[in-house]
C-alpha cells in the first residue's frame, strides 16, 4: 500500500470518477428532452439500454471480480437457473422467493466450503 | 385502469416508497455492504469509501474506480473506464424520462437524475406502463431515494463488519445483485427488449475479453441494433387494412 493512497491521489481518481458518471446522467437528461416515447428511436435505444443491462448482469455472474470469482462457475450458473426456475414457476411476481432461494444456496456453498 | 391507480401525487409517491422498501432496498444493500467490505480490505479510508457510494452510486462503477486504483492505474484512464462503465445511464435516462408527464420534464431532472441506478430503472420501467403520467415522476422519486440513501449506509456498515463477518455470507450478499437483474429480465415484456436481452447474455462475455472496457457500450449497440432490426422486420404486427 502505497502512502499517497490516503492522500490526494485517491480523492482525485474519486473525483474523477464521479464527474464521469454524472456527466452521462446529465447527458442522458439532456438527450432526453429531444426524444418522444413513441418514436423509432425510443424503441432501439431501449433495446440497447437492455443489451447493456444484460451484458453488465452476465458479467457479474460469469466473470465477477473478487469473492464470487472462487466459486465455480458451473455452480453460479446452477444457482442462477434454480432461482429463475422458481421465479417463473407462478404467473405471479415471485421475486423474493427467488432471491432468497439463490442467496440462501450460494450461502450454504460458503458454508460447506468453510468446514473442514 | 391506468388514470385511477393514484389520487394524487403524494399517493404516488409513498407508493414508490413501498414498493422500494423489499427487494430494490435490500438488492443495493447488499451490494454497497460488499463493496465497503472491499474498500476495507483494500486499504480505502471509510470516508472515502462512503463517500463514492453517496456521489457516485453506481456500484459497477465504484468496484471498476477500487481495482484500478489499487493496480496503479493513470488518473485520467482510471476517469476513462468508470465513465465508459457508466454510459448505460445515458440510455437508461433517455428511455425512462420521456415517459414522464410534460410538465415534470424541467431542470430539476438534473437534480434526481443522480438517484437513478440499475434497480430503480428496472422496477420502473415495469411499473411506468400502469401509472399515470402526471404520477410518475413522484413514484420514481419514492423508489429511487431510499435506495440512494441505503447505499452509504450499507457501505460503511459493510466497511466496519469486514473481517469478522464469515466469509459466505459476504458471498451471499455480494450475489444478491446479479441475481436480480437476472430475474427482473423475466419481467421485461416488449418482444424487442426481450431479444436484446438474449444477445447481450450471449455477446457480452464475447466483447468482455476482446476489450473490456468498451464491451459495455460496444454489446448494447450491435445486440440491440440487431434486436431493433429482427422484431421490425419479422415480428411487428403490420398496419390492418381496412376493407373497402
Amino acid at each position: 500500500m502505497s502512502a499517497d493512497m490516503q492522500g490526494w491521489g485517491v480523492w482525485l481518481a474519486l473525483s474523477a470518477a464521479c464527474l464521469g458518471t454524472y456527466i452521462c446522467r446529465a447527458a442522458g437528461v439532456k438527450l432526453s428532452g429531444h426524444i418522444n416515447q413513441d418514436s423509432e428511436v425510443f424503441r432501439w435505444l431501449s433495446a440497447v439500454t437492455y443489451a447493456m443491462v444484460a451484458a453488465l448482469t452476465v458479467r457479474m455472474i460469469v466473470m465477477p471480480l473478487g469473492l464470487l470469482a472462487t466459486v465455480p462457475l458451473w455452480l453460479r450458473v446452477l444457482i442462477c437457473a434454480l432461482s429463475l426456475m422458481v421465479m417463473v414457476s407462478r404467473p405471479q411476481r415471485r421475486l423474493v422467493p427467488a432471491l432468497l432461494t439463490g442467496t440462501l444456496l450460494m450461502l450454504a456453498y460458503g458454508v460447506f466450503r468453510a468446514s473442514p | 385502469m391506468t388514470q385511477n391507480r393514484f389520487a394524487n401525487r403524494r399517493e404516488a409517491f409513498w407508493q414508490g416508497i413501498r414498493d422500494a422498501l423489499g427487494a430494490p432496498v435490500l438488492v443495493l444493500f447488499a451490494g454497497m455492504v460488499g463493496f465497503g467490505a472491499m474498500g476495507h480490505s483494500h486499504g480505502f479510508d471509510v470516508w472515502m469509501t462512503g463517500l463514492t457510494s453517496l456521489l457516485m452510486f453506481a456500484l459497477p462503477g465504484q468496484v471498476v474506480m477500487l481495482e484500478m486504483f489499487i493496480s496503479g492505474s493513470s488518473l485520467l484512464a482510471i476517469g476513462f473506464a468508470v465513465t465508459l462503465t457508466s454510459t448505460r445511464f445515458v440510455t437508461m435516462v433517455v428511455t425512462l424520462f420521456p415517459q414522464l408527464h410534460r410538465r415534470d420534464r424541467n431542470p430539476l431532472l438534473y437534480l434526481w437524475v443522480h438517484m437513478l441506478a440499475m434497480t430503480a430503472w428496472a422496477v420502473s420501467m415495469r411499473e411506468f406502463p400502469a401509472i399515470a403520467p402526471k404520477h410518475r415522476l413522484n413514484y420514481f422519486i419514492g423508489l429511487a431515494l431510499p435506495c440512494w440513501l441505503i447505499s452509504p449506509l450499507g457501505t460503511v456498515l459493510g466497511y466496519f463488519v469486514a473481517g469478522w463477518v464469515p466469509a459466505a455470507v459476504t458471498l451471499g450478499l455480494v450475489f444478491i445483485n446479479p441475481l436480480f437483474f437476472l430475474l427482473t429480465f423475466t419481467e421485461v415484456k416488449p418482444w424487442v427488449n426481450r431479444i436484446a436481452i438474449g444477445l447481450g447474455c450471449l455477446l457480452g462475455p464475447v466483447f468482455y475479453m476482446w476489450d473490456a472496457d468498451s464491451s459495455l457500450l460496444l454489446t448494447g449497440v450491435v445486440a440491440g441494433s440487431l434486436a431493433y432490426v429482427v422484431e421490425r422486420r419479422w415480428l411487428r404486427a403490420r398496419p390492418v387494412e381496412v376493407q373497402p
